[in-house]
């Protein structure tokens, strides 16, 4: 099992200083690591609106590289407005990973719409930076990874990486609605991924990559990779379809590993991160990632309430047998 | 070209429909068979909202297109189920004679919250000549791309160069004509090119130019190859106002190609036009053509989008 020692919460939303657009969480970190500084991409959001429903856009705080502990600067504003109206991101753009490439950074993140039958649906769009991440500007009005034959709806959660030269997404897609008497239909998801010469055109690999743990309504989120050792490592996040918005029900982080990015292999027991007993991450730990700066490895992750209250890190102890086998 | 017209030969109110039909048979499609021609289109019912589902159905006719043989009462493919693209309709119903199994690509609608609603095409393969469909998959083979960001629907497919080829409209933008008024929507047609009819390839690029202004709407293209040149039949309207005014209203283009990819709009050549009264003097609209012993027929839609039915006409060769 990995061990890691938390760094404890280093930024909640409630601290924000423009609380028009960032009034309550920082979702989905996403780390880019710069000379003096770790830039740490997320979502947030402004408060609801009269019926419940929420927008979501792109924000980033920047950690102080020789202690990621502490904050040195957050973004005044949105880092891309929404899109227009009747396209696939109009009510949000949330999750978000972030990949260096080349003079630009790319975002690639998923947009949010509402719907009339279920509360929203969504699919995968992309967006590049020339500043370093203060702003970024869409590649085009659509979406790169949209619905198909097998993946009918409810595209997130992307985690994007390069290997070997080519694109690779991981991602989740819906399975199904599930009508819950009295309430809002709950989507069920699974860990996918595609694969891409450009970024752009992709080819999807068309298949569940994570076993199921909960049974099939199972969700699965934010399907984080890293590659050590001659293995690839994933760290995802999992719950169960109702009833996840308390401890018993809650995000867990699951681990699975890999020696061909393809076939995976889930153990979860090795995760090695855990709720806490009491505070800010004591009902869930959820949308893990991970990084390596200066030799050491970290753990960026959100906690209660689908990161509601803020983020937090956490460091893996040394030393490490990154086999895993 | 030029187009005798036969006339309405099909009105939905003097057959029975699948469910509780309220009228309709929009956008006609054929499929030629051995002892008859197929003739799908969408029919419609109301939800216990009071907004419509369309269904697609067909109609029977003998080979000379001069009379019904039979109308089925069952739709021929079930809406999607929840969350899905189609859950709110299926329209249009194009198929494909794909030797020995029939495909129909689909427009599935959904309905959205800030406009009224999305599309994307799905596709349903037959091995019973076209009486049922099952559906490949709960999601669509072409949704909203990069630069094709909603509203892909309207499939027409053809075999064509080695290829399956199919011609599709999708949306550019929502465009309200004055503060307070709902938005309206811009589409164009574009084209795709696939191996096997299920995976595509497409570029985002609109194909017919404009006539009428920026925000012309073109739908439903439909194509056949005659005497060495590929023929494209599409409909087209103004953005605003086509459902009250008939000058507004959609109206038959043309367009005309050696190899697929640059098309000559020429709507002064289309050969058919709307009539000075009657059920397609208002508009016309949803063309399809297609080849049955020797003689090249048009199906169509005249007046509120083809509420009362649906007309034909012949080329006049």
């Amino acid at each position: 099992m990995l061990t890691w020692e938390k760094l404890g919460r280093i930024f909640d939303p409630a601290t924000s200083r423009t609380r028009s657009w960032m009034h309550a969480y920082a979702q989905s970190p996403s780390a880019v690591v710069l000379d003096d500084r770790v830039r740490v991409f997320f979502c947030s959001r402004p408060p609801p609106s009269p019926d419940g429903m929420y927008l979501s856009y792109l924000a980033y705080i920047d950690l102080d590289r020789r202690d990621l502990r502490k904050v040195v600067g957050v973004c005044r504003e949105p880092l891309m407005p929404l899109g227009a109206q009747g396209t696939f991101d109009e009510f949000g753009t949330n999750p978000v990973s972030v990949i260096q490439d080349g003079e630009q950074l790319r975002a690639y993140y998923a947009g949010w719409t509402r719907c009339e039958s279920v509360p929203i649906n969504g699919a995968i769009g992309v967006a590049v930076s020339d500043d370093g991440g203060d702003t970024f500007r869409r590649l085009g009005p659509g979406p790169v990874i949209s619905y198909s034959p097998d993946e009918p709806f409810m595209m997130g959660s992307p985690r994007i990486r390069r290997v070997g030269g080519r694109w690779v997404l991981w991602y989740v897609s819906g399975k199904a609605w599930l009508r819950k008497a009295g309430g809002k239909p709950e989507p069920v998801y699974k860990v996918r991924m595609a694969t891409s010469d450009d970024g752009l055109d992709w080819r999807k690999e068309g298949r569940d990559l994570i076993e199921d743990r909960l049974g099939e309504d199972e969700c699965q989120a934010c399907p984080d990779v890293l590659f050590h050792r001659d293995r690839f490592h994933m760290f995802f996040c999992y719950r169960n379809s109702h009833n996840y918005k308390v401890r018993e029900g809650g995000y867990r982080i699951g681990y699975a590993s890999s020696a061909d990015m393809r076939h995976w292999t889930r153990r979860d027991e090795i995760a090695g991160m855990h709720v806490s007993t009491d505070g800010w991450d004591s009902e869930m730990v959820n949308y893990p990632h991970v990084f390596t700066v200066d030799g050491a490895c970290y753990m960026l992750y959100q906690g209660n309430g689908m990161g509601r209250t803020g983020l937090g890190l956490a460091r893996l102890s040394a030393p490490v047998d990154w086999s895993l086998r | 070209m030029k187009w005798v017209k036969r006339g309405k030969v099909f009105n939905p109110s003097e057959h029975v429909l699948p469910l509780a039909s309220i009228g309709f048979a929009q956008s006609p499609q054929a499929l030629v068979l051995d002892d008859r021609v197929r003739v799908y289109f969408s029919t419609r019912e109301r939800d216990a909202t009071g907004k419509y589902l369309s269904h697609a159905a067909f109609v029977d006719f003998d080979r000379q297109m001069n009379r019904i043989l039979g109308v089925n009462s069952e739709p021929v493919i079930a809406l999607g189920g929840l969350g899905c693209f189609d859950e709110h309709g299926i329209f249009p119903f194009h198929v494909f004679d794909d030797g020995d199994r029939v495909l129909a690509y689909t427009t599935g609608w959904n309905r959205k919250v800030s406009v009224s609603a999305d599309a994307a095409i799905g596709l349903g393969i037959s091995h019973d000549r076209g009486l049922t469909f099952q559906r490949h998959g709960a999601g669509p083979v072409m949704a909203a791309a990069l630069n094709e960001p909603f509203l892909v629907g309207d499939a027409f497919v053809m075999k064509a160069e080695g290829s399956y080829q199919m011609w599709y409209i999708f949306g550019q933008r929502w465009v309200r004509r004055d503060d307070g008024d709902a938005p309206d929507r811009v589409y164009k047609i574009a084209h795709a090119v696939s191996a096997d009819g299920i995976e595509w390839r497409r570029d985002g690029r609109t194909i017919v130019a404009d006539r009428l202004n920026a925000d012309e709407c073109q739908a439903l293209p439909t194509v056949i190859r005659l005497d060495g040149a590929y023929h494209m039949y599409f409909c087209y309207r103004e953005a605003h106002g086509f459902r009250s005014q008939s000058a507004a209203a959609y109206r038959i283009g043309y367009a005309r190609s050696t190899d697929l990819v640059s098309w000559l709009r020429d709507d002064d050549n289309a050969g058919i036009d709307v009539a000075d009264e009657g059920w397609d003097s208002q508009m016309q609209c949803y063309p399809h053509v297609f080849e049955c012993d020797g003689q090249v027929y048009m199906l169509y839609n005249g007046n509120e989008f083809g509420r009362h039915g649906f007309g034909l006409a012949v080329l006049d060769r």
